[in-house]
């Protein structure tokens, strides 16, 4: 959370988190260096700068993989939530072993010529019209300025002042990026290998970043839009103490109506930081929490505790034959709201 | 469009950005920011995004100077878009890996490959 700004915030759980990152992909490197050559077979003898070129090129894309995996899985099943916690730095560590790739090929292949690496990697292939010797180096190019630009804006600053829904546009550009890739490796490295099971990795990634989306957006449905200013919720009696349940208001937006004890309120959906599920999360130390990176505000004001200056809307809540009902016009973040209260029946 | 003349672009775009970055970081982020005055070393991480998007920086620090940022806009996200986002991507990308493998030209069985000075 702000107050201040800080270079990187860091926390006993987050050098655990990227600790085994490192790990992680310190051995599958060493593995597709030192165990791998010989088992890889390439349809032609390769040497060890393309081969280290391949480990830190697979590397990244196995990387990216994961990190697309988490987000849905995170919305099927809230035990991986935790892993969706440090994701930047996991992205961050995806744009290093991806540079280190675009090193090795322009440290091999463009290397030995008179025109400058950049320049010929830019040059070297225009063929754009034909299918088979597309130039899949531009794919590849085309996913690494994405990654680049997402993670040097990946500071809270940057949530702040481009806004949630601008710095959201910005990095949903990492799902074309995905495809790039995708192309970049079918178009490149599988056509020049025997051995199908790179072939099968990658076609089992791309079906689980595809699919794992596809049954989250498929699986996440709250109850539709109405129309009119007030909107229906759910009955009186169906809200869980420290829960929310969560309403549909049309165009993207959500509001999510908390019971804290006797008290009903309503903030809106959307984390003032990333746009989190709010809805998703519970009511800890009096304060709604965000299940993506523990925002908290407070449910009567959508306010975030002293010093943190963090404001979300709420809105307004009546009771009507026995259903909670919702003023779907948002207040101002901030503003604070009557609760209202269970009535002496509900438990 | 050559090469070289992409990579032209890129300096003048770069040259740019830092100029944006050396006004913006000492001067505007101040103006616009109540939470990075005072706090000073993070913006060293700033730069490399500075220049890689500076038209959105000058955009931004414009609305925000002008008081014309609109609070709702903070706060509603754009969920409507995903699902048919994700059908694509759920289609697309097998396709693509597919698409690739049907391409792929195998070395044929009956031919050796001969050493051009063997030959001679």
């Amino acid at each position: 959370m702000s107050v201040k700004y800080i270079p990187v915030q860091w926390n006993p759980n987050k050098w655990v988190y990227d600790a085994v990152l490192i790990v992680m992909m310190v051995i599958y490197l060493w593995v597709f260096l030192m165990l791998a050559p010989d088992r890889l077979d390439h349809e032609r003898v390769i040497n060890p700068q393309i081969n280290a070129m391949r480990a830190f090129g697979s590397c990244a894309f196995l990387m990216l993989t994961v990190i697309l995996c988490l987000g849905p899985l995170a919305r099927l099943d809230r035990r991986f939530l935790p892993l969706v916690y440090n994701r930047r730095h996991f992205g961050v560590l995806t744009l290093i072993v991806a540079l280190s790739h675009l090193a090795f090929v322009l440290d091999w292949y463009y290397a030995f010529s008179p025109t400058a690496p950049l320049e010929g990697l830019l040059s070297a292939n225009t063929s754009f019209t034909r299918t088979l010797g597309f130039p899949f180096e531009m794919l590849g190019l085309f996913a690494l300025v994405v990654l680049f630009v997402m993670a040097v804006t990946s500071h809270d600053f940057w949530l702040k002042f481009l806004t949630p829904r601008i710095w959201k546009r910005l990095h949903f550009l990492i799902y074309p990026a995905y495809a790039a890739v995708v192309g970049h490796v079918a178009l490149g490295a599988l056509q020049d290998q025997t051995n199908m099971v790179f072939a099968a990795v990658t076609l089992v990634s791309a079906c689980l970043v595809g699919g794992l989306h596809l049954a989250a957006v498929i699986l996440d449905k709250p109850a539709p839009a109405a129309s009119g200013d007030w909107v229906s919720v759910a009955a009186v009696e169906s809200f869980e103490d420290g829960r929310a349940k969560i309403v549909e208001l049309g165009d993207g937006e959500r509001a999510a109506v908390f019971r804290m004890g006797r008290d009903l309120a309503a903030i809106s959906n959307a984390c003032a930081h990333q746009n989190g599920p709010l809805g998703e999360g519970r009511i800890i130390d009096g304060c709604v929490t965000c299940p993506w990176h523990g925002f908290q505000y407070r449910l009567f004001d959508g306010r975030s505790p002293e010093p943190f200056t963090e404001k979300v809307p709420t809105y307004g809540l009546r009771m009507h034959n026995g259903m909670v009902e919702l003023n779907r016009v948002a207040n101002p973040p901030g503003t604070p709201t009557d609760p209202i209260s269970l009535p002496e029946d509900v438990a | 469009m050559t090469a070289s003349f992409v990579l032209t672009l890129g300096e003048y775009w770069l040259w740019i950005g830092a100029l944006v970055a050396v006004v913006f970081l000492t001067i505007g982020i101040d103006r616009i920011d109540e939470d990075a005055r005072g706090a000073y070393i993070f913006r060293v991480l700033l730069v490399p995004g500075v220049l890689a998007i500076w038209p959105l920086v000058l955009m931004r620090w414009f609305t925000l100077e002008t008081g014309r940022d609109a609070w709702r806009g903070r706060h509603t996200t754009e969920r409507h878009i995903h699902a048919g986002c994700w059908w694509v991507l759920a289609i697309a990308l097998p396709l693509i890996v597919l698409g690739g493998l049907a391409l792929k030209q195998n070395w044929p069985d009956d031919f050796t490959p001969v050493r051009i000075g063997d030959a001679q």
